[in-house]
């Protein structure tokens, strides 16, 4: 426990308990008065705030988060812990389809599963690694306030003349004896400094020269812009602040984004290559991509927006040529490139029907994919569509079954009627690809109806393909300027307190008995070097090494 | 001649600038000593000669940056090759700006060195210019880039500062525990940065062998869809396999010594770009590194910590301090800026989101945490020294792990190709 | 600024309590709500139409046994299922159960095909563009919930299921 006896120093100031060096005469307060040591100069040796002689629960709690020693530890513990977010790959990198429960026991073992039971997965949204987040900007606030206050006290009401113990106990000292009036070599020196931008006071016989003050402000700065960006990061966990997801179009179509109520259609995706020739060696022949690009429109639903049964109505608000670093940005809802698949994916052919004896053809029709319409008047010929397949393949009991929901190997079975047909109509399957069509065979599944009719697609201008889908990644961030702010305060603090030191020389001239200290917050060789150049300036030469007084150079 | 081939010119000229710079500048320290010549006459005359040799290869290594990069038309930090090498120009730069301030010969002794490693170590990734994909070809990745490794550089120089600072300082002649113990450290140190070297001549002596062994690999992949599926990947040694990638076979490989197989297989959870071929050599690196301690112990007769203290004789060690600090408190604002503000910036307009949790930019938000502690130790906790110099050293650690080791062990979006 | 001293200290730990608070609160909140139905919660509502033409709100079945069941054509063990839940059906309707499968997505003319292949008379509803699907987080085929009259979710079961497992399940289900 620090002393409570009398706190007032013999300059007649009053010092606050915990006070290290008089904030008036700068006199070493606590210390043995023997020690000449250099003095730990750090706050200017004022009292912090959170030095309290009988502390509550309140002070306890504040003097955990106002040490240095703990803040250094809360950056140390947080260092190690999110190294252990980087072993495993986090869950959230993972996009879709993909089960945390089973994925890590089956991709890393045993490890992997004690990775996973221990929510290493999810290290970074874990209530710990946030709690120590939470430590470190209380921190931050409790450690600058407690600081930075007394600080700004103590640099705004300095004593000029200083103690001689202070002065003589500084990191950089020189002392000697003037000769002639000691007033004329304090103006003639303080001329000097301020050549060299310092502020000179002066009282006759003594002076103080300080410089780049505001340098001192820097890390408080620097850690307002950190609590700034801390609480940034925070706020974009109020609903509807922020909004992460992907939408798969394939071209040409619309799709609703999940949770607003927009709507995005890619009106055309192209991906170009690198030529092989732009290519070394190793990677000709691959096709590397170049530029790809989603022709995007962005829709607001106006009405009919929430019932699916009915199309809803759609009105244009925006559209840009989404490519990678250039997204659609509209009301902070921004549509980024994300990914693409160049599979192409059949959506609707139009045939016509050939009737093989007399080479007559009827058509074309249009045939989607997707939601084909029942009936088709051709001439004098009827088709009714009565069943499709979108992945056709043959079960294991010898019935058509579909694969999947995808048109990967369509089919389509009309039953049609006609001239020269039974009037209960006849069967007839229909592959839109030439490769499913020779695979299973449509002209021996057809059989007789082979011979008479043929549904077929007449060029590939009658084939309408999507030639690619495009990803896009749907963002929405409401708290990126504030992010913003945070950082950019932070790094001008940190450039303040990095670039530029605060130097303060004082001395004091005695019956002819120069005493001379220099502080620095910073730089020590820099603040030697002004010192002796000013004293050469004076007649005086010293190797600036030879100011040094020991102790440590913080 | 085209200009890429004129910069890679250009490029070995600088290497061999930078090779005579260290040995001017082991002169200008070490000949203090020699007999018949004022010390300090002699520190200054062959300190200006080192410093101008090793400004004109800093010339000759921005000369081969700007034309690789008119003749490439995109800024060459863009694969491992270039983003090294840039590296190694990044410590030149910080190590130039560090001398302006302190003009100390000395530094020149420690950091020049490292800068040649450096870029003999860029030397052995592929050189070939390569396409960018369109996510990297961006204003900002360029910016985020080039600072980041500026700011590493400087932590580089911090950490030559640091390491002299411990040479010079601790004892051989201590006996203690704690005494052993630095000095074991220390000579950790060095045989660390010796594997490095080991690693360098491990390649370029199999390379000029020719030497060349390949397998073939399955890797099961799901895709983005969560479809899986199996791909057979050739994978190309060009140093003996020790260890060949997991669930591979052998396709063809070269003898070496007899050895015409690969002993062990790479565990499966290095799941990195060609994490088996790393892992490979990695190993080679340990062997010829240790060879090479071992050859450099057998001709010293004692640890080589012992064998540089001496030379470090009259340097105040208080200096190497400060200039280690110094470099590290220059670097720090600059690294914050290059490897986490612009890279949010970046990371926003590529990818709509400023910050991802990427094992990269973790790996970069643990530096600058590290160096953050690191000034907080030293500014309020009053760490200096040897506290202060082993801090220095193990961040550069942290910081080599963040460029290199990510890569190596952690897939990510920032994997690079390389040996 | 020494009499406000108290004051500020309390006014700051108060805010960073709240604010840290509530940080700390939604990490653990977050883990375990993350959208997708669990066991326990609350399924999403949808309105979907059936083959009829009849639209369907999940919360108009509140206070029922509810079983939904995600299917399509192109799934054999979705296949398999169906003529299974017809017959529960059958059994328990009396009971109380309600059964919605809910078509992933398919074309009317498919769904219809099929339902009277086989001869479904519990409500066959119609996704569109995977919207229902997608808000139950399915991540793979056929995947049922069993919803309890209060609303919540009983069980999620991930896959086809026979018979005698359908019937333990509705018979739990409706002791509720």
């Amino acid at each position: 426990m620090l002393s409570l006896h009398n706190t007032k120093c013999e300059c007649g100031h009053q010092n606050a308990v915990g006070t290290v060096l008089c904030e008036s005469c700068g006199k070493p307060l606590i210390e043995n008065a023997e020690s000449d040591t250099p003095l730990e100069m750090r706050y200017d040796g004022v009292a912090r705030r959170s030095q309290k002689s009988n502390p509550s629960i309140i002070d306890r709690v504040w003097n955990f988060f106002s040490s240095v020693k703990i803040a250094v530890y809360l950056i140390v513990l947080t260092l190690l812990s999110a190294t252990l977010g980087t072993i495993y790959p986090q869950e959230d990198s993972f996009l879709n389809n993909f089960d945390a429960t089973t994925y890590y026991k089956e991709q890393y073992g045993l490890p992997g599963q004690i990775y996973y039971t221990l929510g290493l997965s999810h290290t970074y949204e874990s209530w710990w690694f946030i709690t120590l987040l939470v430590m470190i900007g209380t921190s931050l606030v409790i450690c600058s306030l407690d600081r930075v206050l007394p600080l700004y006290r103590a640099l705004s009401k300095q004593q000029v003349r200083k103690h001689l113990r202070f002065i003589n106990r500084q990191k950089t000292v020189y002392t000697a004896q003037i000769d002639g009036s000691a007033e004329e070599w304090v103006q003639s020196f303080g001329n000097q400094l301020k050549r060299k931008r310092y502020r000179i006071f002066s009282d006759g016989t003594a002076l103080l020269a300080e410089k780049n003050r505001f340098s001192r402000w820097g890390p408080y700065i620097n850690h307002i812009g950190l609590i700034l960006f801390l609480l940034a990061i925070l706020a974009r966990g109020i609903p509807g602040w922020q909004m992460d997801s992907y939408v798969t179009i394939p071209d040409g179509d619309t799709v609703h984004i999940d949770g607003t109520n927009y709507y995005v259609k890619n009106e055309k995706f192209t991906v170009n290559y690198y030529s092989d020739d732009e290519l070394p060696e190793e990677l000709k022949g691959k096709a590397r991509a170049k530029l790809y690009e989603t022709k995007a429109v962005l829709y607001t639903c106006v009405s009919q927006c929430s019932d699916s049964s009915v199309k809803p109505e759609l009105v244009e608000v925006d559209r840009h040529d989404i490519i990678v670093n250039s997204p659609l940005n509209y009301k902070g809802l921004k549509l980024y490139q994300f990914d693409y698949d160049v599979t192409p994916k059949l959506k609707g052919v139009k045939p016509v029907l050939i009737n093989k004896a007399t080479g007559e053809t009827f058509g074309p029709f249009e045939l989607p994919m997707k939601d084909a319409p029942i009936d088709y008047d051709l001439g004098a010929y009827h088709l009714k569509l009565v069943a499709n397949y979108m992945e056709f393949a043959v079960g294991d009991d010898g019935e058509p079954v579909t694969l999947s929901r995808e048109p990967n190997a369509p089919a389509f079975i009309f039953l049609i009627t006609g001239p020269d047909l039974p009037a209960k109509g006849q069967p007839y399957m229909y592959f839109p690809m030439q490769k499913d069509k020779e695979k299973f065979g449509q002209d021996q599944l057809n059989a007789s109806i082979a011979d008479k009719l043929e549904i077929k697609v007449q060029g590939m201008e009658n084939v309408d393909f999507s030639e690619a889908s495009t990803y896009l990644n749907v963002r929405m961030d409401k708290a990126l300027p504030y992010v913003w702010i945070g950082a950019t305060i932070s790094m001008i603090g940190l450039l303040m307190g990095s670039y530029w030191q605060h130097r303060r020389i004082w001395l004091r001239i005695d019956d002819g008995e120069l005493s001379l200290g220099a502080h620095t917050n910073k730089n020590w060789y820099g603040m030697r070097a002004d010192l002796a150049a000013a004293l050469r300036q004076q007649g005086i030469t010293v190797d600036p090494k030879s100011l040094d007084n020991g102790g440590n150079n913080a | 001649m085209s200009l890429i081939d004129f910069s890679s010119d250009a490029f070995v000229v600088a290497f061999f600038l930078y090779c005579f710079a260290f040995m001017f500048y082991v002169i200008a320290i070490a000949g203090k000593k020699w007999s018949n010549r004022d010390p300090e006459k002699h520190e200054k005359k062959w300190g200006l000669i080192a410093f101008v040799t090793s400004s004109l290869g800093l010339v000759g290594h921005l000369t081969f940056f700007f034309t690789r990069w008119i003749g490439s038309k995109q800024i060459p930090t863009s694969n491992m090759y270039e983003f090294i090498t840039f590296l190694g120009m990044a410590i030149m730069i910080a190590f130039t700006i560090v001398y302006a301030i302190y003009k100390k010969p000395l530094l020149g002794m420690f950091a020049l060195p490292l800068t040649v490693i450096v870029v003999a170590y860029a030397a052995v990734f592929p050189q070939e210019v390569q396409p960018l994909i369109p996510a990297l070809d961006d204003i900002w990745l360029k910016v985020h880039v080039t600072t980041a490794a500026l700011g590493e550089a400087f932590f580089a120089v911090g950490f030559a500062a640091g390491l002299m600072y411990l040479l010079r300082v601790i004892d051989f002649s201590d006996k203690s525990k704690k005494g052993k113990r630095g000095q074991f450290w220390l000579e950790f140190s060095l045989y660390t940065i010796i594997i490095v070297v080991g690693f360098v001549i491990a390649v370029f002596a199999f390379r000029g062998m020719g030497y060349e062994a390949h397998f073939v690999q399955e890797k099961s992949t799901i895709d983005s869809k969560g479809v899986e599926s199996t791909k057979r990947e050739t994978v190309d040694y060009t140093l003996p396999p020790i260890v060949k990638p997991y669930n591979s076979q052998a396709e063809s490989v070269d003898s070496f010594l007899g050895m015409d197989h690969a002993v062990f297989e790479a565990p499966y959870w290095m799941n990195g770009v060609n994490a088996g071929r790393k892992l490979n050599t990695v190993i080679w690196s340990v062997i010829a590194g240790s060879i090479l301690y071992g050859l450099l112990r057998l001709a010293f007769r004692k640890p080589l910590a012992a064998v540089i203290h001496p030379l470090m004789d009259g340097i105040d060690p208080e200096d190497l301090d400060e200039i280690s600090y110094r470099a590290i408190a220059i670097g720090f604002p600059i690294f914050t800026l290059g490897a986490l503000i612009f890279a949010m910036i970046w990371a926003e307009k590529a990818w709509g989101r400023f910050w991802g949790w990427d094992p990269k930019e973790v790996w970069a938000l643990i530096s600058w945490l590290y160096y953050s502690a690191y000034l907080h130790f030293r500014l309020s906790r009053g760490w200096q020294g040897k506290r202060s110099s082993w801090l220095a050293v193990i961040g550069f650690v942290v910081i080599l792990f963040t460029l290199i080791g990510v890569n190596l062990i952690i897939a990510g979006l920032h994997s690079y190709a390389g040996v | 600024m020494g009499k406000y001293r108290r004051p500020v200290q309390i006014v700051i730990l108060l805010a960073v309590l709240i604010v840290g608070g509530y940080a700390i609160g939604t990490s653990l909140f977050a883990a375990k709500e993350d959208g997708i139905p669990k066991v326990g919660g609350t399924p999403p509502d949808f309105t979907l139409v059936d083959l009829q033409g009849n639209t369907h709100q999940l919360s108009d079945y509140k206070g029922k046994a509810v079983v939904i069941n995600f299917w399509g054509t192109f799934c054999p063990p979705c296949v398999k299922e169906m003529p299974e839940f017809e017959r529960q059906f059958a059994k328990w309707k009396d009971e109380g159960l309600e059964i919605l499968a809910i078509n992933l997505s398919e074309d009317t003319l498919t769904v219809n095909n099929f339902v009277r292949r086989f001869e479904l008379n519990y409500p066959i509803l119609r996704d569109v563009n995977k919207k229902t699907e997608r808000s139950y987080g399915l991540r793979s085929y056929p995947t049922t919930f069993f919803v309890k009259p209060d609303g919540k979710i009983m069980e999620i079961k991930v896959g086809g299921m026979t018979e005698q497992d359908i019937d333990e399940r509705v018979i739990e289900l409706l002791k509720y």
